[in-house]
């Protein structure tokens, strides 16, 4: 994986050192709130119901398992023992007391982690299908060109105050698990006909209170390319990106009244003036540099005559949990942390600590989150595998709910955030309770249900078979539920199914829709085939009916 | 005007004599306006590419970063420093501290801070990071790493 070099290190020193003078000109009072505030953003720091929190990059999903441990040493040492990972590749740490900030970056320094600019207006934390180089069909391993791109618009110098946020994701594989039509920027690796490589680009879209999927600005930009045509995007973006409404800041305002053409005819003007810039072009000297340091640590193995163990719980479990691997004998396999009545993405710092070293000894020190606030390990063998769900049961780790409807999407709701409208979590755990039944769970099959407290979408309700979005009715709370929205495949916003509903029906509701599905499916049909198929009206009929 | 500082590492010029107009006052008589010899103030709306043509009739430009979210200020000064190749000075008025590194990078010669941060020390923040990771319109004194 990816290593940091020296001057990497130092340059991560430099910005906790800015960072901390910052702070101190804030607490003596030599910083106002509004600077203090963009400036703190930009370093993943947020000011919640509670206390402080502060959002950790993972880049790509990818951890060390040294890195785990000195994010639990974090839990432990300045929040109240646990974290919880996002749908975007980051953790977040939800009791951070103000002065100790600087320490806490400085810990994360030591082991190459960092808060750049996990939030505030400019280039988030690029995301990548957490399963990149183990996959059978890849186009190619979106990591490194991953990596050349958040380098490069790390603390830009022209594009550090965008109108608003800017969220990237890059994917190298046929199916899309990174979802790239619901970001600012979407960037698919393909072969042209000469079979160079190169990036299709879609942009301005989004969820939130107006979910758009992006429009294809150019069909292919040669992968050499690509940096500045970024560039330009940006860069008109930065010009007439809307800044006078706090609502319409993000670049998809801009793509839609301009209209996508017309869009991508001024990124084009302005991307002609700079496409033939030698400084702007890929450097291939650090790309092939960044292919060896994501290079897989593994090589195939003969595994034949093996015999897998048949214990019952462990075939349901690896039914549900493992996955093949491109290289032979090798299983990737996903650990679900979802547990009743525990927030989803929440992991303690022991659970942390007890993961980082069955990584260590399954899975080559190495684990990767998903956007499903799962844990991957990524390199276990085969014949291994029995042994790994051993351990997690033992620590009660070995939940079989990845890949059913209990492995439930939810954000931190208003339990944690101020921004939030209704509970998240707790929803959650009435779904899983209403629900706890492997039997009846293996028959429902992958239904995904994501759940987001406010209108920010952050569980990405949009694109799930069942999204909740949180609302408050006359001091109530509501949601509103959007059915069939799916990425992978090709990507569609969930449709609203009609009146949002209050806290206390709202599992009913879900039950009836899930029986719905059952009642009318038919062999291998998904939920979004079955809805594609009937049609929302016999949902809504039995939901309101 | 306030006090302006030219890091030594900054072109420098005497342009304390020049008469600053704005951006409207510009297009309305550019043309009388260029015999003068004037420099201008161009806010973050006004639209940069309709002097792109007049460049050599201005003597200077004051970029105007008051409003610290706003970022339409950098990439005026990458347009008039990299893609254009301005000679004058590229000044930014109403700098905020936190932001100089920024500024400077994107291509502006010398800068006047705000008022409120009289007294602070500027190197702090106009060379807060000794290393780089993008191509720029000013990577001075930097180590480049991309």
């Amino acid at each position: 994986m990816y290593k940091y070099s020296e001057k990497d290190r130092q340059f991560l020193v430099e910005r906790v050192d800015q960072f901390e003078k910052q702070l101190n000109r804030y607490l003596s009072g030599d910083l106002d709130e509004d600077k203090f505030r963009s400036l703190r953003l930009r370093n993943g720091l947020y000011m919640e119901l509670h206390a402080h929190m502060l959002r950790v990059a993972i880049p790509y999903g990818i951890l060390s398992s040294n890195q785990l441990r000195a994010l639990a040493d974090v839990a432990d040492k300045y929040d109240r023992g646990f974290g919880h990972f996002t749908t975007r590749q980051n953790i977040q740490f939800n009791w951070i007391q103000l002065p100790e900030i600087a320490n806490l970056l400085r810990d994360l320094t030591d082991v190459g982690l960092h808060a750049i600019q996990t939030s505030g207006k400019a280039t988030r934390n690029i995301t990548a299908d957490p399963l990149s180089g183990l996959t059978e069909g890849e186009i190619e391993d979106a990591r490194p060109y991953c990596e050349l791109i958040r380098r490069w618009f790390n603390l830009h110098p022209e594009f550090s105050w965008l109108p608003g946020k800017f969220k990237i994701a890059i994917n190298g594989a046929k199916l899309d698990e990174t979802a790239l039509r619901i970001h600012d920027l979407g960037l698919r690796l393909i072969k042209n006909k000469k079979k160079e490589l190169g990036f299709k680009v879609y942009v301005g879209g989004g969820l939130g209170a107006a979910a758009m999927i992006a429009a294809e600005t150019a069909s292919f930009i040669p992968s050499e390319d690509i940096l500045s045509y970024l560039e330009s995007v940006m860069r008109i973006y930065n010009l007439r990106g809307r800044r006078d409404h706090q609502k319409k800041l993000r670049i998809k305002f801009l793509v839609r009244e301009l209209g996508a053409s017309e869009f991508s005819r001024l990124v084009n003007e302005d991307w002609h003036q700079t496409k033939d810039d030698q400084e702007l072009k890929l450097n291939l000297k650090e790309l092939q540099s960044l292919k060896e340091d994501f290079a897989l640590p593994i090589q195939s193995i003969n595994l034949n005559g093996f015999q897998d163990d048949i214990d019952f719980n462990y075939s349901i479990w690896k039914k549900n949990n493992v996955r093949n691997h491109k290289v032979s004998g090798y299983s990737i396999v996903n650990i679900s942390l979802t547990k009743l009545g525990a927030a989803p993405g929440d992991t303690t710092s022991e659970q942390m600590r007890i993961l980082a070293n069955l990584a260590d000894q399954f899975s080559s020190g190495e684990i990767r989150t998903t956007k499903r606030q799962t844990i991957v390990f990524p390199f276990v063998r085969k014949d291994k595998v029995f042994n790994l769900w051993e351990s997690l049961e033992k620590y009660d780790l070995a939940s079989p709910h990845q890949g059913t409807m209990a492995q439930i999407v939810a954000c931190p709701g208003r339990d944690y955030c101020s921004l939030a409208k209704a509970v998240s979590i707790p929803i959650a755990t009435r779904v899983q309770e209403r629900f706890n039944d492997m039997k009846k769970l293996l028959d429902i099959g992958d239904l995904k249900i994501n759940i987001s407290g406010c209108e920010n979408s952050c569980a990405h309700h949009h694109i799930a078979d069942i999204g909740l979005l949180g609302m408050q009715k006359n001091g109530e709370e509501y949601y509103q539920i959007t059915l069939a929205g799916e990425t992978l495949h090709e990507t569609n916003i969930g449709k609203k199914l009609g009146p949002s509903i209050s806290g206390e029906g709202i599992v009913d509701s879900i039950e009836t829709i899930v029986n719905v599905y059952i009642d009318n499916r038919k062999i291998n049909e998904n939920f979004t085939d079955v809805f594609k198929r009937i049609g929302i009206e016999a949902f809504k009929e039995k939901v309101y009916g | 005007m306030d006090e302006i500082k030219n890091p030594s590492y900054l072109i420098n010029k005497d342009y304390e004599s020049i008469n600053l107009v704005t951006f409207d006052e510009w297009i309305e008589d550019s043309e009388k306006l260029s015999k003068l010899g004037v420099g201008i103030i161009l806010k973050p709306q006004d639209d940069i590419y309709s002097i792109q043509e007049q460049l050599e009739l201005i003597e200077l430009i004051a970029l105007d970063f008051s409003n610290f979210d706003d970022g339409r200020g950098y990439t005026q000064a990458y347009l008039l420093s990299k893609r254009w190749k301005y000679v004058g000075e590229i000044i930014a008025i109403n700098a905020h501290l936190d932001q100089l590194q920024f500024m400077i990078r994107s291509g502006i010669t010398s800068y006047q801070l705000l008022e409120s941060y009289k007294g602070s020390i500027d190197e702090d923040y106009s060379h807060g990071f000794s290393l780089c990771y993008q191509a720029a319109a000013n990577n001075n004194g930097l180590h480049l790493q991309y």
